[in-house]
């Protein structure tokens, strides 16, 4: 494990899979899954839980033993693996797929007991107010629960094989800007943390989400304006702030089937009032509502294609559009996206 | 794709109310409307075209007050920016793009951190009590980070506006909230932070590490933090804390008031949503609780609905037949005189069974609403372009 411990900040570079992407090439999938950690952020309504459903999956079709996170804990990620709500520890969801639900009270009761050997009992909830005050001014200590809780797990080994228990990790943040606070959280310790016992452990949390080889970010945004302009944004300030590699952007809800010549030909002549008789009768309806369709498609295409250009001139990775699938949420979509995705990224 | 259950609904008997025209007349009477939702379903729009509505309804100065990165709002309104000092729309631009407007119309920006400093100074005992809080390295960030600050910001600015008296209708369009509720929480949430025992504990006395005359129930707390954060860190926090006592007296006054304003028959909600899942339980949720909390709901307004065209059963019929018959292509080609193939046909009726679907799933959301009861619901279609130009806002307004 590299250990930065006092080691200068160093600025984020692209590791080698994102500068080809960069340079034209497409990340590959492997490349993506074979980090320990990843972060799944973005707007709210962006279809984060689902992409981090996805990538998860496809985790664990490449046969690694994955772990998902819902720092959000609404049960959103838990449903979009088809699974009850999670909780605190990890559930098994399938076969190498497990999920868990952070929550700051069980968090806070955790973090004493894996860091300071403090035994988990209920008397601890007034002083988890206490704490929770506290932390909310002070900054680091919430955040530092979340990330130090996905640094425990990335760092958990198997009792006997000393293998660690997750090879992956994938994260569906808080919505907003909050990701960036987590992921900052173990820099602002640092400078408020001179000494004391936590000094190394957040030494080590810092190195683990700072080095692009094992903690990435991957973006989702919709082609609609605030998404997108807030998906650019967070990049900037997770590259620049937190110093946070960020390997791919997701733009969900793509309508990537144009609206071709020979469609419109068609559509025209369905509608021509020469044809109508033997049309209506043929097809058991009258057509022409169908333009609609065709026209709110174009105008979707067109959208689509214009905020897939926005997004690759100001993010320097690959920008993955997935199509929009009708299904609701559930294990179906997550599916029909984790296809959608390997397909784009193989 | 699956349609199964895609057999179109029958035109729903009228239990959605369709108030579309008029409701910028019938809020034009009242000081303040607060627009309210999940963040995402275009509450800033809705705002904005709600102002130029009640701008055009009637003889008022209207504020439009938005605290979303206001870029867009800008763009929209057809301005080069908005900032914390309102910005008036030219009535004659408003004239080209298609409105006219009896009134004025201006718009501002909320600056979150502006409006949390005048807050300290006002309620502070005195000016070295502010000053003490305002430098405090804690501050921002319990402002920016406590549940509902911003909120609070934006319920103070709306306050001291109404109470200025310079604006006859304020439109406020309410901060992108994880839980609509937060906006009416905030007041009370604010004053039960500042006045609770918790932080009477965490005052304690200023002793060396300002916890000495401790609530023996939090020292091993106490103890603990001190040996995670350190010593300073902790003095920061109490002195920030004893400060904020302080203020304890000026804020509970003035979330009563705040609460009365909110009341006032002289005020409106408008809840916005889209007929997501997500965002429209949350609408439903909202819409509930307004009405415990005794706060008048004007409207619901439902953004981004699929037009009925979606819902027809002569289209449904077309669209299944180009994508079900197999020789459909080879029929047509014959009877229409042109090349068509199979692709062709089943693309324009998979274009439209997808959002027949959807409009579908809508249709069975839209008539939930009239749970909500004897409320106006405003239904604006999903426009085929998107809204950044003024003249787009127009239209909308119109439909409002």
């Amino acid at each position: 494990m590299s250990s930065p411990a006092g080691t200068p900040q160093r600025s984020w570079r692209p590791s080698t899979a994102v500068r080809r992407a960069i340079a034209g090439e497409r990340i590959d999938l492997a490349t993506l899954l074979a980090r320990r950690v990843i972060f799944v952020a973005g707007k709210g309504g962006t279809g984060r839980s689902t992409m981090t459903a996805a990538l998860a999956l496809l985790g664990a079709r490449a046969g690694k033993r994955v772990l998902a996170i819902d720092v959000d804990a609404k049960g959103d990620l838990a449903a979009a693996l088809g699974s009850p709500p999670a909780g605190f520890t990890p559930r098994v969801v399938q076969h190498d797929l497990s999920v868990l639900e952070l929550r700051t009270d069980e968090s806070f009761q955790e973090y004493l007991n894996i860091y300071f050997k403090v035994p988990r009992v209920t008397r601890l909830t007034p002083l988890a107010r206490v704490f929770d005050f506290i932390a909310t001014g002070v900054p680091g200590p919430r955040d530092m629960l979340v990330v130090g809780k996905i640094a425990y797990e990335e760092r958990r080994k198997e009792r006997e094989s000393r293998a660690p228990v997750w090879d992956l990790i994938v994260v569906d943040c808080a919505a907003g800007g909050q990701v960036e606070s987590h992921l900052a959280a173990a820099k602002a310790m640092l400078s408020l943390v001179r000494g004391g016992i936590i000094r190394a452990q957040v030494e080590w949390i810092d190195g683990l989400v700072r080095d692009p080889q094992r903690t990435t970010v991957v973006l989702c945004a919709l082609p609609e304006e605030m998404p997108v302009v807030e998906a650019i944004e967070l990049h900037d300030r997770l590259r620049k702030g937190a110093g946070v590699a960020v390997d791919m952007c997701v733009l969900n809800r793509a309508v990537d089937e144009p609206v071709t010549a020979a469609h419109r030909r068609l559509m025209k002549a369905l509608v021509d009032p020469e044809h109508a008789d033997v049309v209506v009768q043929q097809l058991g309806g009258a057509p022409a509502p169908l333009e609609a369709g065709i026209d709110l498609q174009a105008h979707l295409y067109d959208t689509t294609a214009r905020y897939m250009r926005m997004l690759r001139s100001k993010l320097p990775m690959p920008v993955v559009p997935v199509p929009f699938i009708v299904d609701r949420t559930g294990l179906t979509t997550t599916r029909a996206v984790a296809d959608a995705l390997s397909s784009r990224l193989a | 794709m699956s349609t199964a259950d895609a057999g179109p609904v029958p035109e729903r008997r009228r239990s959605v109310r369709q108030d579309a025209a008029g409701l910028g007349r019938r809020l034009a009477p009242l000081d303040v409307v607060i627009c309210c939702g999940s963040g995402g379903v275009g509450k800033t729009t809705v705002s904005a075209a709600l102002g130029m509505a009640i701008a055009a309804a009637e003889d008022k100065r209207v504020l439009v007050l938005t605290v979303d990165p206001a870029r867009r709002l800008a763009t929209a309104l057809g301005i080069k920016g908005i900032g914390a000092e309102p910005v008036r729309i030219p009535k004659a631009r408003l004239h080209r793009a298609g409105i006219t407007i009896t009134g004025e119309l201006e718009a501002a920006m909320l600056d979150m951190k502006q409006a949390w400093d005048r807050m300290i100074e006002r309620y502070s005992p005195d000016r070295a009590t502010a000053q003490r809080i305002l430098r405090n390295p804690l501050y921002q960030r319990i402002t920016d980070s406590f549940v509902g600050s911003h909120e609070y910001a934006a319920i103070e600015a709306l306050y001291e506006l109404h109470d200025a008296g310079e604006y006859d209708c304020i439109v406020v369009d309410t901060p992108p909230s994880r839980n609509a509720l937060d906006f009416l929480e905030a007041p009370s949430r604010l004053t039960d932070y500042v006045g609770s025992r918790l932080l009477s504990l965490l005052s304690g006395g200023p002793s060396r590490f300002g916890f000495r005359a401790m609530n023996y129930a939090a020292a091993p707390f106490l103890r603990l933090a001190d040996r995670l954060l350190g010593a300073e860190v902790l003095a920061e926090v109490s002195d920030f804390v004893q400060q904020l006592q302080l203020l304890y007296d000026g804020i509970q006054g003035r979330a009563r008031s705040v609460y009365r304003l909110l009341r006032s028959p002289q005020t409106g909600f408008v809840v916005v949503t889209t007929l997501e899942p997500g965002p429209f339980s949350e609408a439903e949720f909202f819409c509930t609780k307004l009405r415990e909390f005794k706060m008048p709901l004007r409207a619901v307004v439902v953004n981004r609905v699929l037009p009925d065209v979606f819902r027809d059963a002569g289209g449904f019929a077309a669209a299944t037949a180009l994508v079900d018959d197999p020789k459909i292509a080879a029929w047509l080609s014959q009877e229409l005189h042109i090349r068509v193939s199979s692709d062709s046909a089943r693309f324009i009726g998979k274009t439209y069974l997808t959002r027949t679907t959807l409009a579908q799933r809508e249709a069975r959301q839209l008539a939930k609403l009239s749970r909500l009861g004897e409320v106006p619901i405003v239904r604006m279609p999903l426009f085929s372009e998107e809204v950044s130009e003024l003249e787009g806002l127009v239209r909308i307004a119109k439909t409002l």
